[in-house]
């Protein structure tokens, strides 16, 4: 069993390199990669079924000496934490190339095979100098489809994403091969083995420092209030596909590095930073939903829409507790499948109508009630409506944040205005009112398309009826991370 | 005891929501679906109804204190935040689950007739059967977080309804402020759930465990609580200050105008605070600001509805006004008398809705009362009916409007609030002139405008099952009344025994609720001479009156209110949201970094220009690094030494 995650991570590249070397047509290309990302998907189920939630610490490990002289390993194993943000990639890869089927452009099926391994990889990466190889690979896939497939000053905006991520992970790296080296300082050898990591016992002072790089990584990727200027570019730029994967999982993986990393290495000096990470994802929630109300670009719109719903994920990381870390989770996967649907109905919205600026649409009800329906639900989630899994989420996050302070409690109850504030009136501009001239040919959802936004629909509607099936699967390693992090942070003083 | 009956009856209509709605998008069009879609429609609900008798034909063989459980599944269980999918009916929710679907049913009814022409009707009765599914989940659930989850989910049904007619933006407009407006009113509602949940210290978070752990909770904290949690009911009660959605909300067909806006979801706020009754007893300066925005809402809404000339408009003024009259009795601690005036409430309000609809559709949706005129002989039944409801709601003696708010007023009176009782007194003056004025200027005044300009309109004949509806609400505002009859009328107030909720106790003299009673009824009388005076023997004839000043003008326009809320909130914001696109993002954000970027291109060239080929500038930098090498070993070594 503990290969099963070398396969689900490289999988994709595999299939990308055997197609590749026989140059394919189009047809089988695309009938290549739906079955790897199939077979992905039929591997990750059965790790789900697999997985031990009573057990403590990573499952299905597979480490592997790799450089013997400087204690790289290849390190790969899966918590509840990782397995959540893994289902979701997996679930979502099929869903893409079905949007992506009748594209010939080969390029941008070999990109998003590799997309899928980088994005992979760094969940399932625990040696440091490992997770920051996917961490950066990653980001070449999306540079490139943004860069060759994107639209509206797409090699501007390409850079700017590159270089703000690049100088992020640079921080991060200088971090890491410093802890690489303190452990050999301390212990005679190498290791980047995140765990060892974990136990140095750093001098305050330099771990400070340290868990700045990290953090600088991570607010960029995330990205918290300030680090954002490349957010709305990128969205705005970035093909459908990569546009879903930037938004669904790549800002995730922000998260999940300030909380395997952050947390999991720096819990001694982590509280420094708790103000201000707290002030930035407060702020940031509701200073992104202000931005987001006049953009007149769609893509902008949930870029910013995006940007908010981080910032509150991170809000419930950053609070620590139980109910906070468990809707965090909860929001990180309900979060994925929402803006997956709007953003891909997005792109639908722009190969029918070659616009999304909101004042060209308008009525698309009136000729496209399906259309409409599906449109609606998505963003009605995004908004949080009970029934659906992001009010959930939110009422978790919610309810944690007033166990820390009723004052905190309220301003994160503030969320529930936030989306509203965009939401409703961009649904009032595109899809009601009498039809305007770019959608009077608007055709209505095809079969394709209908089956490709199903699988995100019901998943909603069971995330937000019956959250009882979900969170058994996540809440006992939650709730052991919290006490090794409390224990671990309570170690310094 | 439990039963399945109950998950049942709040299953049917989303069952019957789904598969309409599934139905209505993926079934081609063109095939005549309507048959099917009244089957669904309208069997949901009349199944729910008759499944809500049984159960509480049930209930009654049971002690007053005891109720019928009925658990589904457990919705979410982290930590101590165990929320189970469960519902129960007792006498209060029984109260509640008989209204929504017996006036609900019918609602259904009189809608077949009313959408039958409309493209929409599948999707019509889909968000219908949605939204009534929705309330009985508010009204049957177990915990407060269940109850949120049918709140919200009324508020969505709503916000789809109001924009039912989405060709029109005006329609649209309405429906989002609506859901904004309720949704402020969720902040401060999800704000008292999230509070008490982290204040109480026992496990589970239904309501019998709440209640029972509100003794370890410090008074000024749960006032607190008590303060957030209605500030949810003025957002969906549509009070001071969160009112302004209500009138707007009437730009949906008139069926959901009735069912959402006036019967059902409007007076969750009502059922809200009778449900936490064990809450607002422990804080009861809180249930006195309850009733002062009651009062006041009455009062404003009362004077709104006296201006205004859209038949529905005014009816949904009237609505806000009666709502502050349940939330007085609430405030003050006699929920038993604020839920008999909803039931009553729910009766004729529904009745004057679906009569006014009756009129819009047979006049080709015209709204503006000084229209309609003389159309009493034209339509005999819905004028009859509407007489009805006008007077129960009025408060004319036998009627059950009398019973209901008079005996609101008696308690006001007797418990000492003089003052919130007087607000009272004038309000159902107010309600007596305009609603008299609605009902002479529409079916008892003369024509004018028609006799002049148009020989008397063509009336559409309206379809048999918007007429009989009316006759069963009807009898419905006549009876009502005498289920809870006080007993200074020889009754025992049997509704209010069996509701057994935790009322507070104020008694009166019969002589003095003789007095109360007959002064009301009076004042009534009052302005229902005033409204006949005005309207139906006018001294000029009568027109749309032109409102010359400034108070008029005001008060027509409801004070500016929404331009306010313009001017305050929605500009700002969008203003605030401009300044961010045009100057923080791009200017000091972005610019901040670019100016790293010159900086560092800077500090480059600077640094090339060094690098100049220049012979004698070469030999110049050497001889001066040289030299001061020199100096430094001089200073550093030779010093030391």
């Amino acid at each position: 069993m503990s290969v099963v995650l070398t396969w689900i991570v490289f999988l994709p590249m595999l299939f990308a390199g055997i197609l590749g070397l026989f140059r394919v047509r189009h047809t089988v290309l695309r009938a290549g990669a739906m079955l790897s990302a199939l077979l992905v998907l039929a591997l990750t189920l059965l790790t789900v079924v697999q997985f031990d939630p009573q057990a403590e610490g990573m499952q299905f490990v597979r480490h592997l000496p790799w450089i013997f002289q400087y204690g790289i390993t290849y390190y790969l194993g899966l918590d509840s934490l990782s397995l959540v943000i893994l289902l979701v990639i997996a679930l979502l890869m099929p869903l893409l190339y079905l949007y992506m089927w009748d594209n010939p452009t080969s390029g941008y099926w070999y990109n998003m095979l590799l997309l899928q391994t980088g994005v992979t990889g760094a969940v399932l990466a625990l040696d440091m100098v490992l997770f920051y190889l996917f961490y950066e690979t990653m980001l070449l896939p999306i540079f490139i489809m943004i860069g060759r497939y994107g639209h509206d000053w797409n090699h501007a905006h390409a850079m700017k994403i590159l270089l703000f991520t690049v100088l992020g992970s640079m921080a991060m790296l200088f971090a890491i091969l410093y802890l690489g080296y303190a452990h050999y300082n301390f212990y005679g050898n190498w290791s980047f083995a995140w765990h060892d990591l974990a136990r140095l016992p750093l001098d305050p002072q330099t771990a400070t420092w340290l868990a700045a790089g990290f953090l600088l990584a991570f607010a960029i990727k995330i990205p918290l209030l300030g680090f954002h200027t490349w957010m709305a570019a990128a969205y705005a730029s970035a093909p459908t596909p990569a546009l879903v994967i930037l938004s669904a999982i790549m800002a995730k993986l922000g998260i999940y590095g300030l909380w395997r990393f952050g947390y999991g290495i720096f819990a001694k000096v982590l509280h420094l930073y708790e103000p201000i990470l707290l002030a930035l994802s407060l702020v940031g929630m509701l200073y992104y939903a202000i931005h987001a109300i006049t953009q007149n670009d769609l893509r902008r719109m949930f870029a910013y829409s995006s940007g908010s719903h981080l910032s509150l994920i991170a809000l419930g990381v950053v609070l620590a507790n139980l109910y906070a870390w468990s809707g965090s989770l909860y929001l990180i996967a309900t979060h994925a499948l929402a803006s997956a649907g709007i953003f891909l109905m997005i792109g639908l919205i722009h190969q029918r109508t070659d616009t999304v600026q909101i004042d060209a649409l308008g009525g698309i009800a009136s000729v496209a009630p399906r259309f409409a329906f599906f449109f609606t639900f998505f963003a009605l989630s995004i908004a949080g409506v009970p029934g659906t899994g992001g009010f959930v989420a939110e009422l978790l996050i919610i309810i944690g944040a007033f166990s820390v302070h009723p004052w905190l409690g309220a301003a994160t109850a503030t969320t529930m205005l936030a989306a509203m504030l965009f939401v409703f009136w961009m649904l009032q501009r595109t899809l009601f009112g009498a039809p305007a001239p770019s959608v009077a040919t608007f055709a209505d959802l095809s079969r394709r398309e209908t089956v490709m936004l199903t699988p995100l629909v019901l998943l909603l509607l069971i995330t937000g009826i019956a959250p009882s099936l979900f969170t058994p699967i996540f809440t006992p390693q939650v709730q052991e991370m919290l006490l090794q992090f409390i224990h671990a942070a309570g170690g310094a003083s | 005891m439990s039963s399945s009956l109950p998950s049942l009856i709040v299953l049917l209509p989303f069952f019957g929501a789904g598969v309409m709605g599934f139905v209505y998008l993926f079934v081609p069009a063109g095939r005549n679906l309507r048959r099917f879609y009244v089957a669904v429609g309208i069997g949901t609900p009349l199944l729910a109804a008759l499944l809500g008798l049984i159960v509480v034909g049930e209930m009654l063989t049971l002690p007053a204190s005891a109720s019928i459980a009925s658990p589904l599944y457990s919705w979410i269980a982290i930590g101590s935040f165990e929320i189970d999918v469960a519902f129960v009916v007792d006498r209060l929710s029984a109260v509640m689950l008989l209204v929504v679907t017996l006036v609900g049913s019918l609602i259904h009814i009189y809608a077949v007739g009313y959408m039958w022409d409309d493209q929409g009707f599948g999707k019509f009765f889909a968000y219908f059967n949605f939204f009534l599914g929705a309330m009985l989940l508010l009204v049957l659930a177990n915990n407060p977080i269940l109850l949120f989850i049918g709140w919200e989910l009324v508020g969505l049904a709503s916000y789809l309804l109001i924009g039912f007619y989405h060709h029109d933006t005006a329609n649209i407009t309405a429906a989002n402020k609506a859901f904004l407006l309720n949704r402020v009113g969720d902040f401060g509602f999800v704000s008292g759930l999230g509070l008490l949940f982290a204040l109480q210290k026992q496990s589970g978070f239904d309501f019998a465990a709440i209640f029972a752990g509100l003794g370890g909770i410090d008074t000024a904290m749960l006032s607190l609580i008590g303060l957030l949690l209605f500030v949810g009911a003025m957002g969906k009660s549509a009070q001071i200050p969160l009112y302004v959605w209500l009138p707007d909300a009437m730009a949906g067909p008139t069926p959901v105008s009735a069912l959402i806006h006036a019967a059902t979801m409007v007076t969750a706020g009502v059922y809200m605070v009778a449900r936490f009754a064990p809450l607002y007893n422990r804080i009861p300066d809180v249930g006195l600001f309850i009733a002062g925005i009651g009062a006041a809402s009455a009062l404003l809404a009362a004077l709104f509805a006296s201006w205004q000339n859209d038949i529905k408009k005014i009816l949904a003024y009237s609505t806000m006004s009666q709502l502050g009259y349940m939330l007085i009795a609430v405030g003050l601690g006699e929920y038993s008398n604020g839920i008999f005036h909803l039931a009553a409430h729910a009766f004729f309000k529904a009745l004057l809705f679906m009569g006014a609809g009756a009129v819009i559709i047979a006049l080709h949706h015209e709204q503006d009362i000084f229209k309609m005129g003389g159309l009493g002989s034209r339509l005999p039944a819905v004028r009859r009916t509407m007489l009805v409801a006008t007077l129960a709601i009025t408060g004319i003696p036998i009627f059950a409007g009398f019973f209901s708010k008079d005996a609101i007023l008696s308690y006001a009176f007797a418990s000492g609030h003089t003052t919130i009782w007087a607000i009272g007194v004038v309000v159902a003056f107010l309600t007596a002139y305009y609603m008299f004025r609605l009902y002479f200027v529409v079916f008892v005044a003369p024509n004018h405008r028609s006799s002049r300009s148009r020989q008397s309109p063509s009336l559409t004949s309206l379809p048999r099952s918007m007429v009989w509806p009316l006759f069963v609400l009807a009898a419905g505002s006549i009876f009502l009344g005498f289920w809870n009859l006080p007993e200074a009328y020889g009754g025992s107030t049997w509704f209010s025994h069996e509701l057994h909720l935790a009322d507070h106790e104020a008694h009166l003299r019969f002589a003095k609720e003789y007095i109360l009673d007959g002064f009301n009824v009076l004042v009534a009388l009052l302005g229902i001479a005033i409204a006949y005076r005005k309207f139906v023997r006018p001294s000029h004839p009568l027109n749309a009156p032109i409102h010359r000043i400034a108070w008029q003008r005001a008060l027509a326009n409801t004070l500016y209110i929404d331009t306010l809320y313009d001017r305050l909130i929605v500009r700002p914001l969008r203003g605030i949201s401009n300044w961010q696109d045009r100057l923080i993002d791009p200017k000091i954000i972005d610019g901040s970094l670019r100016g790293l970027v010159t900086l560092y291109r800077g500090v480059a060239t600077q640094s090339a220009r060094l690098q100049n080929g220049n012979l004698r500038w070469y030999a110049l930098t050497f001889l001066l690094g040289v030299s001061g090498i020199s100096l430094y070993l001089l200073i550093a070594i030779g010093g030391a030494s």
